[in-house]
């Protein structure tokens, strides 16, 4: 296994480019780099290419045009060297009919060709991180959601790998389950190169570091979460008042006659106040305040309307391609 | 001894680092063993592989009951080395249209997540090709020799007839050269499409147009119609040692033939 030099990238994708059967352009020249110690949330809507983009780095697809190197290799099918340094979760994992966590996690091994006395005493070990000592010997079949997500974790980690690359990990898990899940990326990438994919933001927020951002096969973002997230300004706020009924609704006609407010209405108390896209929130709010205390209202609270994320997403999307993503990807690169 | 990770931790459990002293031995040809043995004993569980063991076994043993019958009430005496060619001929043609089914599932069958989780790992396309193709090969290539000894066997102990044993092994090895190649050609079709019955079929339509190939064919190599008319001659200890050479190379080379082209189209293909 040839050991290769601490600054090559860990992934690395020149123009990678995907067509399905020479109709359906699944991923579009895509250039990423990633270093090591890197956790990196792949983002994107459903069927914008994450799992594809994965599957070329693991090397079960092969690129239409373009390459993707793993630890400064380029990486195809035949790949094993390569692989052995690799742990995958794919989506929903699923697992041959009749065998167990002990039978499975061993077979997984020798895929890898760890010897008997390396492999043995790593099963027990991984087993009872993920809590599945006890059901070590049950058919697979019979397990739930939260099991066979924690077998598959086993699994991934079983040839203690340096990058680890998981396909939505937290798609189909109860709040629970979730929850340890996130809690167990944040504990292995102290140590790890991490590629979690999730078309939820909130999950990816959670534990990244860093971000990309797929829209229709093209990376439309990449570089630091925190960059990305300064992207979506939030323009939606709810603001609860007290006060006189009459002085409530004038405060709101002033409010709605304010050139950075989109939209404005009112619900009881409770003031639904929209921004224009490219409005500044702390100068608009600032007027919104001064109308609000000259009509000698009370504040009670206000908060940032959380967008769902997916809606988010859309939203990132469609506004990077009107400015042009192109920009925003030269930045980035 | 390593440590997948020196700090996992789930459900507020954590497992104290390890030191790490020395890189893993890996062993090279441990991938394509476990493939091997799992590809092996699912075939051996498989409903298929036991309906065709049952059909071949309920054949002959019907046959025997029938012909030792024959024999006590009517003292007719037919030589058994034509039952054999029968019934081999049966089997043979019964088992190659299950064979075919069996090795058409090899790679095909697994297609989808069941295959993700495997050539993700440190294999490759090769390794995986090969111990799926020695696992059909071996599955059924036991069952074959099983039969083939049930057959000649009964015939010789029960009947009691003119079947050499050493002619029964060597029709039982050319029949089983013969089955080998219909599974080679099975696997490099199962590599080929991404469904089991489309691999099948489209391994049906190649021995069809082969069996055609061949009928227009001098009788100069050993052809699988040639096969099954030697198969009597055979049977009764008349065979050449040049004609078994011959059978084995022309088999073998179509088997490492299909089996090196199945290979390299499967270590193009994605998944
Ligand atoms: N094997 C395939 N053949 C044809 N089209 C595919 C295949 N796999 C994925 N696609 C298509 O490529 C696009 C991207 O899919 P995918 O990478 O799975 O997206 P994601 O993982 O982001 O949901 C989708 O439109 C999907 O329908
Ligand atoms: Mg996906």
């Amino acid at each position: 296994m040839a050991e290769n030099a601490a600054d090559d990238p860990v992934v690395e994708t020149v123009q990678l480019t995907k067509i399905y059967q020479n109709r359906h352009i699944a991923l579009n020249d895509v250039t990423l780099k990633l270093e090591r110690g890197c956790v990196l949330g792949l983002l994107g809507a459903n069927g914008a290419g994450k799992t594809t983009l994965l599957r070329l780095i693991i090397g079960l697809h092969r690129p239409t045009a373009g390459v993707a190197k793993v630890f400064g290799e380029e990486m195809s099918p035949n790949s094993a060297e390569l692989r052995r340094r690799i742990g995958y979760i794919p989506t929903n994992p699923r697992f041959p009919k009749g065998m167990t966590p002990i039978s499975y996690l061993d077979y997984m091994a020798k895929l890898f060709g760890l010897p008997r006395d390396v492999r043995k005493p790593r099963m027990g070990m991984l087993l009872r991180a993920v809590d599945l000592l006890g059901a070590g010997g049950t058919q697979i079949d019979t397990f739930s959601n939260g099991m066979t997500a924690r077998l598959a974790v086993a699994t991934s980690l079983i040839n203690d790998p340096d990058l680890l690359i998981w396909d939505e990990p937290t798609h189909g898990l109860d709040p629970e389950a979730r929850r340890s899940m996130l809690d167990l990326i944040k504990g292995l990438s102290r140590e790890k190169t991490l590629i979690v994919s999730s078309h939820n933001l909130n999950d990816i927020d959670e534990v990244c570091n860093h971000a990309a951002v797929l829209s229709h096969g093209q990376l439309i973002y990449s570089g630091p979460l925190h960059d990305l997230k300064s992207r979506m300004r939030r323009n939606h706020f709810e603001v609860d008042v007290d006060g006189d009924q009459k002085a409530v609704t004038r405060a709101l006609a002033t409010i709605k006659a304010l050139g950075d407010v989109q939209h404005v209405s009112l619900e009881h108390r409770r003031l639904n106040l929209r921004l224009q896209e490219d409005a500044v929130a702390t100068a608009t709010l600032g007027q919104v305040f001064q109308v609000l205390s000259e009509a000698k209202l009370t504040l009670i609270g206000i908060r940032s309307v959380g967008q769902q994320t997916e809606e988010a997403f859309l939203d990132l999307v469609e506004k990077e391609e009107q400015r042009g993503f192109t920009r925003i990807y030269r930045q980035a690169a | 001894m390593a440590s997948p990770a020196s700090t996992v931790k789930l459900h507020n459990r954590s497992v104290a680092p390890e030191p790490e002293p020395t890189p893993v031995a890996y062993q090279a040809w441990l991938p394509y063993w476990a493939v091997l043995e799992a590809d092996f004993l699912q075939v051996f569980s498989s409903w298929v592989y036991r309906s065709w063991i049952l059909v071949a076994a309920t054949m002959a043993i019907g046959l025997f009951i029938y012909r030792w019958g024959l024999y006590n009430e009517a003292k007719i005496i037919q030589p058994a080395s034509h039952v054999i060619t029968h019934l081999l001929r049966g089997i043979l043609m019964g088992s190659v249209a299950l064979v075919g089914v069996i090795a058409a599932g090899a790679i095909a069958g697994e297609r989808g997540s069941l295959a993700d989780s495997i050539l993700s790992r440190g294999i490759s396309r090769y390794q995986y090709y090969l111990g799926k193709w020695h696992g059909r090969l071996l599955a059924i290539l036991l069952g074959h020799v099983l039969l083939g000894a049930l057959t000649v066997g009964g015939t010789r102990i029960i009947l009691h007839e003119d079947v050499t044993l050493e002619g029964g092994m060597v029709a039982i090895f050319i029949s089983g050269a013969a089955l080998a190649v219909v599974v080679s050609l099975g696997v490099m079709m199962s590599a080929m499409f991404a469904r089991p019955l489309a691999a099948a079929a489209g391994l049906w339509v190649l021995l069809y147009a082969a069996g055609l190939i061949f009928g227009a064919m001098p009788h100069s190599i050993p052809t699988p119609e040639w096969i099954l008319q030697k198969l009597p001659f055979i049977l009764k200890g008349e065979y050449t040692r040049e004609m078994v050479v011959q059978v084995v190379l022309y088999a073998g080379g179509a088997s490492i033939g299909s089996a090196i082209f199945g290979m390299a189209l499967f270590a193009r293909k994605d998944l």
